[in-house]
């Protein structure tokens, strides 16, 4: 929070003129209750029902003990959280090689970081039918790469085999979101006092200890943000893998957010309810993964970037 | 009678007037909706059209607005249409969606014209004692292959059709000795084309009733015939039978990865393989003159019954349980419903069809020559209704997909892994 | 030559290879949305030589992609205009009021942005059912306000809290009354923090696909990404024609991207790094 920002509250706070609070805030909270609250809570109510188009009917805790046994899910939770715990560890260190190296001033940093953060403007739609051709086993650049390195043999449909469909759509995301995750960095990089580097140039301590020494403590708390964010994007993904593998190889793909789609507007059930669960244990997972981690990196005062 | 009085007679009579003269006057006419699969398949989207067109003609209250979709995009959508109360009046189906039915989506048909249908056909529509659908089109898994292809490996088809267990894998070494995909197939877009191989496959070794108890639960995944046949169908797999991109080949490429480009020795599809193959060539048909042929799946060793294939039940038209114009609807049903169109179906579509027909009387060339190809295959068949994924439903089903459409054809997970994922998910 | 200078071209080989890299599938895409599936076909590498233009105006016309446009701007262009007047008016009002529940409504409002979607997607489709919103683009729009307004309020909020309080205090002396205070002070002078929120919503929205799967069925409703994922269907892939559609879908963005990338970089920073 910026400073000013108390003594500006009471100023004018002191009159407490409701009627002017309730008209600003009135058309957000409504919406925010129509469209926020009420379906959460909503999903909550539904996660202890059978939800058939004509009828609902109470079913306990039976959704939540079928959940506990239904491998699928499990599987869908390992994959995700798999996701969403390589994804910010692999672009963010990409991402501030990439930072310093623009920040060493090479010519054209204004091009490279222009050029660097266009990924991440296209849609997970565009960016997934891209890649389903870039994977292509026939024509994709990545196979017709490896053919003219004389590597034909390594050469596979990378998104149909259980063993490289997930790592390989986790590469796409790093290479849509490591240009954005520089940007970040960069501008937190410039923001460093200059006095401080010069010191640590005139004591002489090489590039490396520079580094680790002087530059990392310093952005400590935007890689911590970067890392927090996105692991938040990745626990939610589901635009990516639907419009590349639909979950498939033997479910190597499957995330939650596809397979709550998969059992809510796709098995041959109509039950609304047993998603709905699916949606409510994953809702508190996620939230409990973000508190703890936050609290883990002590972020909680540096909220404020 | 005052003048006020006599307008409003005149008035009164001449709206009697118009709306007896049909739509031109204030009526409007009734409009039902409809969504159909097959936006991709001209011969059956011209088949529609045109019964439409007729039927419009003959019904000139009535118009139909129609719109072709996707088959996924279709599905998605109409699962949550039918939910929100906004499907259309008129749509397509097939008969393994036994939900809709479940959740009383579907309009009783009853009343339809069912003298004109196949009395198997109409089973597989019945639920609770009562049909809902129109069923369409019908079809069997075909074994094409090339001939020429065939004939440069030196493989000799026999006279009935079928190749003995050891021939078809000699065949399948052979063809990968000249460097030749022995069958195109890919499950890039579809549940069930993998699931082709095990489906037929079973079906033989089992026979029908032991096969229906297997997909129903009650026969063990784990019975020894059931194991001794996915072994026999690793061999298969293992000795090359399908293209390194199998997991990734949609429906579409698959044909053209047969016919055109690599070119395969055969392709074990649905016999609605001329919907896309039948097109011109540019628009993803099989090449002039492409030496077409049909042959039998292959024996299984130890089989009770190689005599068994499936016939199913595909696209069909059904009607919303919710519609406004119930009426309207079960006509344009019933406009289909004629030994007639049953021909015109065989002639223009060239897959079977679950309405009356005779494929003796067909006119088009093409199209009597194909089905004698089919009537050869399918001589001293006995049938087993459907195919895997249209009898199980829920958890089954899905581990199905996985496993047998997808990994263990692909060779992914071997066959002990394979029985006991199936077993778990009864 | 230098050891410094060989250095610094080694560097510059390492960035070049990685804008290749990044920029590389657009540049692809750009030249596949230009030459028809046969050319493809034949060399799936090479510049479009002759350029079909023409493919654009087939694709707007005959794929449909004129109405997946026209479906796409409407949503997205009213979704953030009320964003932008609702979001605005209540980060003003938590900015510049001090009243019991401030903070509350102001954490609320803001912690929904971790919020997993499906938490709300299968109830917001059985709702917009009910309320006779579904499958209409009305009922979408309200739905992207509602996810994007946590964001909105969030950007906005910081940046009027910046405002000196003298300017309101002067403002008030003047005879203004709170609603012009926000319509006539605050507003003009957070104009660069709206336009970045104009901006970022824009984009977001623009490549929305999860809601509108679920929210829309009908092909006259169907925005721009739902379009493009019918394409990707039964037939033998029309590669040319979905690559033009991709670069229909990418053009507005691209455009966007051009005039305010500056902007826009500060925005999605800034929004990303709460």
């Amino acid at each position: 929070m910026p400073a000013g920002h108390e003594q500006n509250l009471h100023q004018d706070g002191l009159r407490k003129p409701w009627a002017t609070i309730g008209v600003f805030l009135l058309p957000s909270l409504a919406i925010y209750a129509a469209f926020t609250a009420y379906p959460a809570v909503r999903t909550i109510w539904n996660s202890f029902h059978r939800v058939l188009p004509r009828s609902d009917e109470p079913v306990g805790l039976a959704n939540y003990a079928e959940l506990m046994r239904d491998e699928i899910f499990w599987r869908s939770v390992r994959n995700t959280i798999t996701w969403a715990c390589t994804s910010p560890l692999v672009e963010v260190s990409v991402a501030l090689l990439l930072a310093l190296a623009l920040y060493a001033k090479v010519p054209g940093a204004r091009f490279f970081r222009v050029a660097w953060f266009t990924p991440v403007l296209m849609s997970y739609v565009v960016v997934g039918i891209l890649w389903l051709w870039i994977y292509n086993f026939d024509w994709g650049p990545v196979n017709v790469a490896l053919r003219a390195l004389g590597l034909g043999s390594w050469a596979k449909p990378w998104l149909g085999d259980p063993n490289t469909a997930l790592p390989a759509l986790i590469f796409v995301t790093s290479w849509m979101w490591v240009g954005f995750n520089m940007v970040v960095l960069l501008a937190a990089l410039h923001s460093l006092p200059r006095e401080v580097l010069e010191a640590a140039e005139l004591d002489n301590c090489g590039w490396g200890g520079k580094l680790v020494f002087v530059i990392l403590p310093l952005i400590r708390a935007t890689l911590l943000n970067l890392v927090v964010l996105s692991f938040i994007g990745k626990m939610k993904i589901f635009d990516l893998v639907w419009i590349t593998t639909k979950g498939n190889p033997l479910w190597a793909t499957e995330t939650v957010s596809t397979y709550v789609y998969k059992r809510a507007f796709e098995w041959t059930t109509f039950d609304l309810g047993y998603p709905s669960t699916i949606a409510a244990l994953w809702f508190v997972i996620v939230l409990g993964s973000v508190l703890t981690l936050t609290w883990l990196f002590r972020l909680r005062q540096k909220l404020e970037y | 009678m005052s003048s006020r009085k006599r307008l409003s007679i005149i008035a009164i009579a001449s709206l009697a007037a118009a709306g007896l003269a049909g739509p031109a006057g204030a009526q409007q006419p009734k409009e039902l909706t409809f969504w159909s699969h097959w936006a991709a398949e001209m011969p059956k989207r011209t088949f529609v059209e045109e019964a439409i067109k007729q039927f419009e003609a003959n019904n000139p209250g009535i118009k139909i607005k129609q719109t072709w979709y996707e088959k996924t995009a279709l599905y998605a959508g109409l699962k949550t249409a039918l939910r929100a109360g906004q499907a259309p009046d008129i749509f397509y189906a097939e008969p393994d969606q036994v939900e809709y039915m479940e959740n009383g989506f579907l309009l009783d048909l009853s009343d339809l014209n069912w003298a004109a249908v196949e009395p198997w056909a109409k089973e597989a529509w019945s639920y609770k004692g009562k049909p809902y659908g129109l069923p369409l089109e019908a079809w069997t898994v075909e074994l094409y292959y090339n001939k020429k292809l065939m004939a440069e490996l030196g493989v000799k088809v026999p006279d009935d059709l079928q190749l003995p267990p050891d021939a078809f894998l000699e065949m399948i070494r052979q063809a990968r000795a000249k460097g030749m995909t022995p069958m195109a197939l890919g499950v890039g877009d579809r549940p069930y084309p993998g699931a082709h191989l095990v489906h037929e496959a079973l079906l033989k070794k089992l026979g029908i009733d032991d096969y229906n108890r297997l997909l129903t639960g009650k026969l063990a995944w784990s019975d020894p015939r059931v194991t001794a046949t996915l072994k026999w169908l690793r061999g298969l797999t293992e000795a090359g039978l399908l293209p390194t991109t199998f997991t990734t080949l949609k429906l579409a490429e698959a044909h053209i990865y047969f016919h055109t480009n690599p070119g395969a020795l055969t392709f074990l599809n649905g016999s609605w393989y001329t919907s896309r193959a039948f097109n011109p060539p540019d628009k993803g048909g099989q090449p002039k003159d492409f030496p077409l042929g049909i042959m039998k799946f292959p024996a299984v060793p130890g089989a009770a019954c190689n005599e068994c294939r499936s016939i199913a039940i595909g696209g069909s038209y059904v009607g919303n349980a919710a519609t406004k114009h119930g009426k309207e609807v079960l006509a344009f049903l019933n406009s289909f419903a004629s030994f007639e169109m049953g021909n015109r179906w065989l002639d223009n579509v060239q897959v079977q069809t679950g309405i009356k027909s005779d494929p003796a009387k067909l006119t088009g060339p093409q199209a009597a020559d194909y089905f004698k190809m089919i009537a050869q295959t399918n001589a001293g068949a006995k049938y087993y209704f459907g195919i895997p994924i249209q009898v199980m439903t829920g958890k089954p089903k899905e581990v199905f997909i996985q496993v047998m459409n997808n990994a263990f054809p692909a060779g992914t997970i071997g066959v002990e892994d394979a029985v006991k994922q199936m077993t778990a998910a009864y | 030559m230098t050891m410094a200078a060989l250095k610094r071209a080694a560097l510059l080989l390492l960035l070049s290879l990685y804008t290749a890299f990044a920029a590389g599938p657009f540049v692809w895409a750009a030249m596949l949305s230009l030459r028809t599936t046969t050319e493809i076909h034949r060399n799936h590498f090479a510049p479009p030589n002759p350029a079909h233009w023409d493919k654009f105006a087939e694709a707007w016309f005959t794929s449909n992609y004129g109405v997946y446009f026209t479906n796409s701007t409407q949503v997205v262009v009213s979704a953030v205009v009320i964003l932008t007047l609702v979001g605005s008016m209540a980060a003003h009002c938590l900015a510049r009021y001090r009243f019991r529940f401030n903070r509350v409504i102001y954490f609320v409002l803001f912690s929904t942005i971790i919020f997993p979607p499906q938490i709300t997607i299968i109830s917001l489709f059985q709702i917009l059912v009910q309320y006779g919103l579904y499958n209409s683009k009305l009922g979408l729009t309200l739905v992207y306000v509602a996810i994007q307004l946590p964001l909105t309020i969030y950007l906005l909020e910081s940046f009027f809290a910046r405002i000196p309080s003298d300017l309101f205090d002067a403002a008030r002396i003047d005879g203004y009354s709170d609603w012009e205070i926000f319509w006539r002070v605050s507003l003009p002078i957070a104009l660069p923090a709206v336009a970045t929120t104009v901006i970022l919503n824009f984009i977001l929205l623009w490549n929305e696909f999860l809601y509108a799967v679920v929210l829309i069925t009908e092909e006259a409703n169907r925005t721009l990404p739902l379009g493009i994922q019918r394409f990707i269907g039964d037939t033998q892939e029309d590669v040319g024609m979905i690559a033009t559609g991709l670069m229909i879908a990418i053009i507005p963005v691209v455009v966007v991207y051009a005039f305010f990338s500056e902007r826009l970089i500060q925005g999605m920073t800034a929004g990303a790094v709460k």
